[in-house]
């Protein structure tokens, strides 16, 4: 409908443009001289954008709705001083919910190892993932089995990893301390997320198993992108496998590192189905992060307000983390 | 109640899995008359309550059971369990915050009921109540149903915190005289002879905060008495630094008596332990009991025993479940039946055995109840004191217990009175 | 085939000097990589192993043992599916549709953002690729508000059926929202290595914009849609949160909520608990192990 009137005003147009510059219908194959093919295309150009329009447009209404209407209504809630059952009201707007972050422990502590679980996270997937792409790539035969395995978790609902890790972590049968004491290591046996020392580490690890693959197969790809010939120089070098991993190749993964880097802080940014069903909304000062403390406090103390204040200030990390690299992505040409 | 947040559960998943497949069902036959009722918003008084396993499930069918007898209406339970305990919450406050909610729910007297109350979200049902039932209880079980100063909960039952379970044998072998403890400082002493005998001091679970949370107010009260912990409900804490301090550590004390695995099990696992003769004490709500009775060859009054926490006689903490009626009713009549029906001596008879606990009301015949819980009833009416406690909802109000529950988890962790004592007053 | 044995057989496949130290070294990172697959698989295993033990037999043997026939049971299987059955029917109810319309939203918006060239375009794709990364706790609370305002479930009074399930249609609409900004991506990173020869070519033979997605980048975007479509089914079915905060009816629960629920009631019957694990998860595992290639595809073109 809609398609077909601008098909039908296109085609007018181009009759016309055609009739103008020929003084006749043109043979569509291949009459006409180069310059009347580039004022064609230029016209088609000009249409292409309002062509393109019920294409992109209609998805990026629905994604503007629920996304960025969705983080400005965010905003606005956290402004006021929305608690309880009864609707918010939106006349007297401050900064109350912000200012009262540094003075509130449990947001301190939230904060602190939800930077802790981004950072340690982050560098230690990717370092576990950069060692299995180095193996993997080593020429190996069933290099797919290997990789296929390696990236299994990730296909995995935190749901239920967290119930697998709730298990592996028990400290009478689990399989962790079942294999501590039965390599001798009985003095590492813990009551690992029992424990407030060992908890966050604890599903820092787990958290590791299940996206060091993903980190595995971004360093796969960008080992594969590396000439052969870098490999063949260092090697006449007489280098050895290490030094020239780490001086020749490593260096030429920042890419695949950046971006790797970026998605995993992202998943980080998003560990609450994990240790939400790991420990429910309230883990512990220990193991809290700002995602579990949102839902904590909007959802199970209807503090909406303080909710959406912490919702923004994880929106701001995300933000930090992803708008710099966009940036660079863009410089790039990338986008 | 509390079990609401316990373990193995057979039976629960029996009874959900028949759910499930009705749901299975339901949305094969889309002409099935029951799905087409939805929410509740047909004929039937939708019920969302918690209660799915073992004695509690019973009670509640009970309770449905004589509610259809009794009236016209037909009962709707939509069972809100799972979610560590906050399913019920989120899903009840979500549906009034949309301004759906159910017929009626389950929910705890007291400060639990503010949420609603200050909101407008509560019909008053004071009127509703059975003739002369408002004689019949005491009146602080009255004003906990009546926050606002006007009654808008029936309560059905009552469990006691403050009691201490033992294991007579283990005393007996260990050389306890129960009747020697007095305050929550002896208690440690017992604790002690006991842990010297070989046996676990108070088989205890850690592994959630308000077990922990519970024992602080039971000790707390045992040493400062009824009235300083109101105080405490009552949000000054700031005034009580020292004596929170006190019995923090104290209970940083006695969980050097802890079982070993009280981090990782949940109650009734720690429990099994005074059943086994293994532990010696342990302290709970009575819903404990339950698990003693169920075991073979373990008599009240022979095998197992209970007191008053020590240095709480005459006092009775109180953890009362009850029902309401939600504003934008859409089945108002239904819910006054209900809430009538709550009050009247016949529900509370059928609810209470099945359930461990003690009627509210003091007029209820006791021919029907276990000695144990004959005991209670006795305790109850003559107690000079009751108060409510903070674990099960009646004491403060959602996010200051919530905050409160955390600052238990804070110190489970850490044990440390300094830290908690600090992180308590700074809640108020 | 052991680790020594193929270690073997790649060696001999290398070049010329098969020196003894160069086996031991194939030999140790065979080791390695096997010792990986041990510790990747591992949480799996001790799941598998204890969905198949009796209540005795999990406490009392460990988790790396699989049951012997004294400790094996299915009840734990027969137990979880009684409790998440209802669970799977709804996820799979609302995750079908979900994956589908975003992927097929993901496809137009990457085909007007870049078959059809016109200036603006970069500013448009940033706006949706930076909703890739939002974390979703800072939609909740408007998100919750939004629906609940709508009021879908009255809105389908008239079709008792859908109304019973307004949940799930929010689900529904709530991830294919959240899904578009992904599947733009990848499709978009696909359609611009796509050969614009016979685009240009219908172009000039005068074919509409939507003629020529259809007739033309349509048929060829097939492996786009299988790798988006599983990377996107993967994601929905797995999510929990949104869940959480949209489906209040429990007849409504999805699966991740049953298996949840699940967790929480059985506390210490970890039988039961693996068994509901494996559950959930056994469609996006037979997903991952058919179309394992495409999964990987979709979440690197996620970065």
């Amino acid at each position: 409908m809609d398609f077909d009137i601008r098909r039908l005003l296109d085609r007018i147009r181009r009759r016309r443009t055609d009739t103008e510059q020929n003084g006749e219908r043109s043979v569509r194959t291949d009459g006409g001289t180069t310059t009347e093919r580039s004022g064609r295309f230029s016209k088609m150009r000009h249409s292409d954008a309002v062509q393109a329009l019920p294409f992109w447009l209609p998805p990026a209404l629905l994604m503007g709705l629920f996304v960025y209407g969705a983080i400005s209504w965010n905003l606005l809630i956290s402004l006021t001083d929305w608690s309880g059952l009864e609707q918010p009201v939106y006349t007297d707007l401050s900064l109350e919910m912000y200012t009262q972050m540094p003075n509130d422990p449990s947001f301190v502590a939230a904060f602190r190892n939800t930077v802790v679980l981004l950072v340690a996270f982050t560098v230690v997937s990717l370092l576990i993932g950069l060692v299995l792409a180095i193996l993997v790539d080593q020429n190996i035969r069933f290099e797919n089995t290997f990789r296929t395995i390696y990236l299994l978790p990730m296909a995995l609902s935190f749901v239920v990893t967290a119930i697998f890790w709730s298990w592996m972590y028990n400290p009478s049968t689990g399989t962790i301390n079942v294999v501590l004491s039965g390599l001798g290591l009985d003095f590492l046996t813990m009551n690992w997320i029992g424990d407030p020392r060992t908890r966050l580490a604890a599903i820092i690890f787990a958290l590791t198993w299940q996206f060091s693959g993903y980190a595995m197969v971004v360093y796969l790809a960008g080992l594969r992108a590396i000439p052969d010939e870098h490999y063949e120089a260092a090697k006449v070098d007489g280098a050895s496998s290490f030094k020239m991993y780490w001086r020749v190749i490593v260096p030429q993964l920042s890419t695949a590192t950046t971006s790797a880097a970026v998605v995993l802080m992202v998943f980080a940014l998003k560990a609450f189905d994990f240790i939400f069903v790991m420990f429910g909304d309230t883990p512990g000062r220990s193991a809290d992060i700002l995602a579990v403390m949102m839902f904590r406090v909007a959802f199970s103390r209807t503090q909406w307000a303080y909710g959406a204040a912490v919702a923004t200030i994880l929106f701001l990390m995300a933000l930090a983390v992803v708008g710099p690299y966009l940036y660079m992505q863009y410089k790039r040409g990338d986008l | 109640m509390a079990n609401r947040r316990s373990a193995t559960r057979r039976q629960y998943l029996l009874a959900t899995g028949a759910a499930g497949a009705a749901a299975l069902a339901g949305c094969v036959d889309d002409e099935d008359p029951e799905d087409v009722e939805g929410n509740g918003d047909g004929d039937g008084l939708e019920i969302v309550h918690w209660w799915t396993a073992g004695g509690e499930e019973e009670a509640f069918n009970a309770l449905v059971d004589g509610f259809e007898e009794e009236t016209d209406y037909e009962a709707n339970p939509n069972p809100a369990p799972g979610g560590a305990g906050t399913a019920i919450d989120t899903e009840v406050q979500t549906r009034v915050l949309d301004e759906d909610p159910p017929g009626t729910f389950q929910i705890w007297p007291g400060e639990a009921l503010r949420t609603y109350t200050d909101a407008d979200a509560l019909e008053p049902v004071g009127d509703h109540w059975e003739d002369g039932a408002e004689d019949a209880y005491l009146e602080s079980v009255v004003e906990a149903s009546s926050p606002e100063g006007e009654i808008v909960a029936v309560p059905i039952n009552i469990h006691r915190l403050n009691n201490i379970f033992y294991n007579t044998e283990v005393l007996d072998d260990a050389g306890v005289d129960i009747d020697g403890i007095e305050s929550p400082e002896d208690l440690l002493e017992a604790f002690e002879t006991a842990d010297d005998a070989g046996y676990v001091g108070l088989a205890q679970q850690t592994q959630e905060p308000w077990g922990t949370l519970q024992l602080w107010e039971v000790v707390f009260t045992g040493q400062h008495g009824v009235d300083t912990f109101q105080q405490f409900l009552d949000g000054e804490a700031a005034d009580l630094e020292e004596e929170i301090n006190e019995s923090l550590s104290l209970l940083e004390e006695y969980s050097e008596y802890f079982n070993e695995d009280a981090g990782t099990v949940s109650w009734d696992e720690a429990n099994a332990g005074v059943i086994t003769g293994d532990a010696a004490f342990h302290h709970n709500g009575d819903w404990a009991a339950g698990e003693y009775q169920g075991a073979e060859d373990f008599e009240y009054g022979e095998e197992w025993d209970y007191a008053a926490f020590p240095g709480t006689d005459g006092v009775y903490t109180l953890v009362m479940d009850s029902f309401v009626m939600p504003a934008n009713n859409p089945s108002p009549e239904a819910t006054e039946a209900f809430v009538e029906y709550c009050s009247t001596v016949d529900a509370q008879e059928r609810f209470n055995p099945p359930k461990g606990s003690i009627p509210p009301r003091t007029d209820v015949p006791t021919d029907e109840f276990p000695p144990f819980l004959q005991d209670q009833m006795e305790d109850f009416e003559a107690s000079d004191e009751q108060v409510t406690s903070v674990s099960h909802g009646s004491g403060l109000e959602p996010a200051q217990a919530s905050e409160v529950e955390e600052a238990f988890a804070v110190f489970t962790d850490n044990w440390d009175p300094d830290e908690t004592t600090q992180d308590l007053v700074g809640i108020f | 085939m052991t680790a020594a044995e193929s270690a073997e057989t790649t060696s001999r496949e290398q070049e010329t000097s098969a020196l003894k130290g160069f086996d031991t070294q194939r030999a140790a990172l065979y080791t390695v990589l096997l010792g990986l697959i041990a510790f990747y698989l591992s949480p799996l295993w001790g799941g598998l192993t204890t969905a198949f033990k009796t209540d005795t037999g999990f406490l009392q043997t460990t988790p790396l043992i699989p049951p012997t026939p004294e400790w094996f049971t299915l009840e734990p299987w027969e137990l979880a599916l009684a409790t998440m059955q209802g669970g799977l029917v709804n996820s799979m109810l609302f995750v079908v549709p979900a994956t589908i319309l975003s992927a097929t939203l993901g496809s137009l918006a990457a085909y007007g953002l870049t078959k059809l060239s016109w200036r603006g375009q970069v500013g448009i794709l940033v706006i949706f690729l930076a909703g890739v990364f939002l974390p979703y706790q800072s939609v909740l609370v408007p998100l919750r508000q939004f629906w609940s305002a709508v009021d879908l479930a009255g809105l389908l009074a008239f079709a008792p059926f859908l109304a019973n399930r307004a949940d799930l249609i929010e689900l529904t609409i709530t991830h294919t929202a959240y899904g578009i900004p992904i599947c733009t991506i990848l499709f978009r990173s696909y359609y611009k290595t796509m050969d614009d020869e016979m685009i240009e070519a219908a172009k000039i033979d005068g074919a509409s914009a939507f003629g020529i997605y259809k007739r033309i980048v349509l048929p060829l975007s097939m492996p786009m849609f299988a790798v988006t479509l599983i990377y996107q089914f993967t994601q929905v079915w797995n999510d929990l949160l949104f869940a959480l905060v949209l489906v209040t009816a429990r007849s409504n629960y999805v699966v991740t909520q049953s298996l949840n629920e699940l967790q929480g009631s059985m506390a210490q019957q970890y039988n039961i608990q693996m068994a509901g694990a494996f559950i959930a998860a056994l469609p996006t595992i037979i997903i991952y192990i058919v179309f394992g290639r495409q999964f990987a595809q979709g979440i690197s073109g996620a970065s």
